[in-house]
């Protein structure tokens, strides 16, 4: 891993709202197959970074590659052939069913006036089977659960087939087991080369999942590089402003505790 | 319903529907007559009655129901709101105010529908440019509240010419078309509206799976390789072109663009790419029924809005009674 | 017209124009259409009509006691006016649908009297008393339908104190109204023709049977098409013009008359065919409405020799001439007869 071109780069990046930076001084450096973390505390501007990734925000100060190119320079259409996003919530009003959410994933690929055919419906269901929700497909997406809705979310991001996928707190409202389900289609996406970046208040999930770790916390980058560099006892309780200590199972897995 | 058997089904209500307002009307025209005029023979008056007034007057009936329910389609989904209408922005304010003020200046009757054609695009185009130019750019509150106040001074507009009018000469015209009506439809009326109608429709049509996008948000929609601000753009241009149109042909028709929508949504499902030629389809045949009754069933002509908001209002509370199929609960 | 800045020199000038046709007052009384009995002037010099029906008649009764038109004469119909009448102000509606006047704008044309003429029944009961009691005007209502037209001639013509003038123009009536009787004696019911009457550019605006707009069609022995409806305008299809298919053919409206022949759904109609179709004279006043009021007189000729032309009597032109002359009080000469009646 790494040792190829970087998928996803930022320089220098200051993101914020109108002027007035949340976060500033951010390096980072994706590639094919790796995962990155993002910890920090409520507020700190993880959102408002993951939205400029996206290009949803213009970014206040340096700039994003995307596989080398300026990301402001992309067309949204191929940018969501490279780069797949699962937010926090659904927000429509609708009552989709949730084939057809997944389906919008799918359908990233196709030209402007194109309709997702037959191709796309075996890759939509594919990206379903694989996190085991294949029999959601026909229900409606307002009478599942939240939990249920986030899986479908995280599927439709499969679908897209990108090299990047963005997640923000994605296990967030998840029971137990599909937790661990969402952990291992992470690990499975790593596996094939995609690279992730997501964001999470578990320090033991982001030591589990990550290969990377990015602390943010009071408007500026507070540490990044490799998890078991980066995630250190101090450095944690700095981020959270509460003393914690770490911990090695016997499994070698990292642990947090206060 | 799939849709593979939902698509012959409204194709077959539509050509329902269309067969009945030909075989309808207050001139008496026998099966066996219709049947002569339109294998080329039959005599003159039954001739000049089916294709030059009843022939016309059920395509406009179908162009306009089939225009308002594709845009009212269209505005719900890009808006991410069920309880939109295309008059959202103003356009059949805007288009009404044209009109009869082409009414009190007593212009020829081409010139009344080209004016209000004229002022409801305009409206519009003052809406969009007006919400743009304010802090917040394209968003979607700003726009409708502009379009509120724009069309709240069209409004006033209406409300001024009619009093300026001369109460027995141009207040009862006046009254008359802002109900609505296709009693004067002609082919030549046909012929005009085709163009602004398809133009509007075609970008829809090719474009209806990325407008479905829209629904989810323009954050989702952007992250799935969406424009949405410029989508939704285009989507209110060509929404207004075909309503512009449809209105500056029949007068203002009230609830065919809220409702028609929504009994297609229970039919087809929130998906835009289904839900736009079933819309357009259940419109059609919806108004071609209504205009068949209001010529037919006394010999004063029903006016379009009247109708459509006495047979709308039950069918909206049925709808509303039955659970909310199509949106969230 | 100029407003005054202070309220109270306001309400003082509304209060002395109020109690200057009461203080100037020497009157009789007269009961009105509606039953009230009404103080009016002796000799009433400033007469303000409500409705253009009393405007017409007040024009043809009394012109020197007008203060003032419903509606301004159009340029068209100038010609066809006396002089000084056509200069008088237009000073709005009182009655009727849109009321556009300012009881202020009354009372500024110091008034002696208020006529009103046309339908009686309790709006308007109502409206008269209303209007009395605020301004202080005396206000009179005359029965307005064509069967009561002499007699409303002769009443209009006591209120305003010119009872010869009245009874002249009456007998005008009468007799006009009796030649119509005659003439229809004499032709059987199965050769009266069916009349539609076409308002507006594209001629869908009818008015139904009974309506005060067309009731002349009645009187001359025409039957009109538009049976249902509730008496009044109410627009229609051309494929139930079509379904009616009227022998004739009245309309309004210039372009309509203009257009019709070259109009597609307008073929086969018999009228259509036929050549039938007449544009109604309008200048100063409707021959057949617009206002419904006295001018339908010479309508009534004219209408026959439409309906009738292999029946009706006498030389419409010098009718028309005569009628002008009497009732307008303006010499027609025969060009201004030709462009009048569109020959």
């Amino acid at each position: 891993m790494g040792g190829m071109s970087p998928l996803l780069e930022a320089r220098g990046l200051g993101v914020g709202h109108r002027g007035r930076a949340v976060l500033s001084g951010i390096d980072l450096s994706l590639g094919p197959g790796r995962i990155l973390c993002l910890l920090g505390p409520n507020g700190a501007g993880k959102t408002t970074l993951f939205r400029t990734l996206l290009g949803l925000l213009p970014p206040l100060a340096g700039e994003i590659l995307l596989a080398g190119r300026p990301l402001a320079g992309i067309p949204r259409s191929e940018v969501a052939q490279v780069l797949a996003h699962v937010p926090q919530a659904l927000t429509t009003p609708f009552a989709f069913r949730a084939l057809d959410l997944v389906l919008m994933g799918a359908s990233a690929h196709l030209g402007p006036f194109a309709r997702p055919g037959r191709a796309e419906t075996w890759l939509a269901m594919a990206a379903m089977e694989s996190l085991g929700i294949a029999g959601l497909a026909g229900e409606e997406i307002t009478r599942l659960s939240g939990g249920q809705r986030q899986m479908i979310l995280i599927a439709r991001a499969l679908a897209q087939g990108a090299q990047i996928v963005v997640m923000d707190e994605p296990t967030a409202s998840l029971d137990f087991a599909n937790r661990i389900r969402v952990g291992q289609a992470i690990r499975a996406l790593a596996e094939r080369g995609t690279a992730v970046i997501l964001s999470t208040h578990d320090p033991d999930q982001a030591a589990a999942l990550g290969d990377a770790a990015l602390l943010v916390g009071r408007g500026q980058v507070l540490a990044s590089g490799l998890v078991r560099d980066v995630m250190t006892a101090e450095r944690l309780s700095a981020v959270y402003d509460i003393p914690l200590r770490r911990e090695s199972l016997s499994n070698g897995e990292l642990h947090f505790r206060g | 319903m799939t849709e593979r058997r939902l698509a012959p089904l409204l194709l077959a209500g539509l050509v329902a529907a269309l067969l009945a307002g030909v075989v309808i009307g207050p001139f008496p025209l026998s099966l066996r007559q219709i049947g002569a005029v339109l294998a080329g023979g039959g005599d003159t008056q039954a001739s000049t009655v089916l294709w030059n007034i009843r022939l016309p007057r059920v395509l406009a009936a179908a162009l306009v129901g089939a225009a308002l329910a594709a845009a009212g389609a269209a505005y719900q989904t890009a808006f991410r709101n069920p309880l939109v209408s295309p008059d959202i922005l103003g356009v059949s304010a805007g288009a009404g105010f044209g009109a009869v003020l082409g009414i009190l200046l007593g212009l020829p009757v081409l010139m009344i529908q080209l004016t209000g054609f004229a002022t409801g695009l305009a409206t519009v185009g003052l809406v969009l440019g007006l919400s743009l130019s304010l802090r917040g750019g394209g968003q979607v509150l700003v726009m409708v509240l502009c379009g509120i106040a724009v069309g709240a001074l069209a409004g006033a507009g209406i409300s001024l010419v009619k009093l300026m009018a001369d109460p027995e000469q141009q207040l009862p015209a006046i009254t008359f078309w802002l109900m609505g009506s296709l009693a004067g439809a002609k082919r030549a009326d046909v012929a005009a509206a085709l163009p602004p109608i398809l133009i509007g429709l075609l970008p829809l049509v090719l474009l209806r799976w990325r407008i479905g996008l829209l629904a989810l948000g323009d954050d989702e929609a952007k992250t799935l390789g969406v424009e949405a601000t410029r989508l939704r753009l285009l989507i209110i241009a060509c929404a207004t072109l075909m309503t512009s149109a449809a209105v500056s042909m029949a007068g203002v028709v009230g609830w065919i663009g809220l409702m028609v929508p929504h009994m297609a949504r229970l039919m087809t499902g929130p998906r835009f790419d289904r839900l736009l030629p079933a819309a357009a389809l259940i419109g059609a045949a919806f108004m071609v029924l209504v205009d068949t009754a209001a010529r037919s069933l006394a010999q004063m002509e029903v006016p379009l809005g009247i109708l459509t908001a006495v047979l709308g209002a039950p069918v909206f509370v049925w709808l509303l009674a039955r659970g909310s199929r199509g949106w969230a609960e | 017209m100029q407003y005054f800045p202070a309220k109270a020199l306001k309400g003082a000038i509304l209060a002395a124009l109020t109690a200057l046709p009461a203080l100037a007052f020497d009157g009789r009384p007269v009961t009105d259409a509606t039953g009230r009995e009404v103080m009016v002037p002796v000799n009433p010099a400033r007469v303000f009509a409500a409705g253009p029906p009393a405007s017409t008649l007040l024009y043809v009764l009394k012109p020197e006691a007008m203060v003032g038109w419903v509606r301004a004469p159009k340029k068209g119909d100038l010609p066809y006016l006396r002089p000084e009448a056509a200069a008088l102000p237009e000073l709005g509606q009182l009655t009727g649908k849109g009321d556009t006047l300012n009881l202020e704008v009354l009372l500024t044309t110091t008034p002696d009297l208020i006529l009103d003429y046309g339908t009686v029944n309790d709006t308007y009961k109502d409206l008269a008393a209303r209007v009395q009691d605020q301004s202080g005007v005396p206000y009179v209502l005359i029965d307005g339908s064509f069967a009561m037209l002499p007699q409303s001639i002769r009443q209009m013509g006591d209120v305003l104190a010119v009872p010869e003038r009245a009874e002249t123009l009456a007998a005008y009536a009468e007799s006009a109204l009796a030649e119509t009787d005659a003439l229809l004696a004499g032709i059987p019911e199965d050769q009266r023709p069916s009349v539609y009457l076409a308002r507006g550019p594209e001629g869908l605006e009818t008015a139904t049977r009974g309506s005060i707009n067309a009731e002349i069609i009645e009187r001359v022995g025409g039957r009109n098409v538009a049976e249902e409806g509730t008496g009044n305008l109410a627009t229609v299809s051309p494929e139930q013009v079509q379904a009616w298919a009227p022998d004739v053919i009245i309309t309004i409206d210039r372009d309509f008359a203009a257009n019709v022949g070259g109009m597609p759904e307008w073929q086969g109609i018999p009228a259509v065919a036929n050549g039938r179709v007449y544009l109604a004279p309008a200048a100063p006043f409707g021959f057949i409405d617009r206002p419904p009021s006295v001018n339908r007189l010479i309508g009534l000729k004219w209408l026959a020799h439409k309906l009738y032309p292999d029946h009706a009597k006498g030389d419409l032109r010098a009718d028309v001439a005569g009628f002008y002359d009497l009732f307008y009080g303006v010499k027609l000469d025969e060009a201004a007869v030709s462009a009048l009646l569109g020959d």
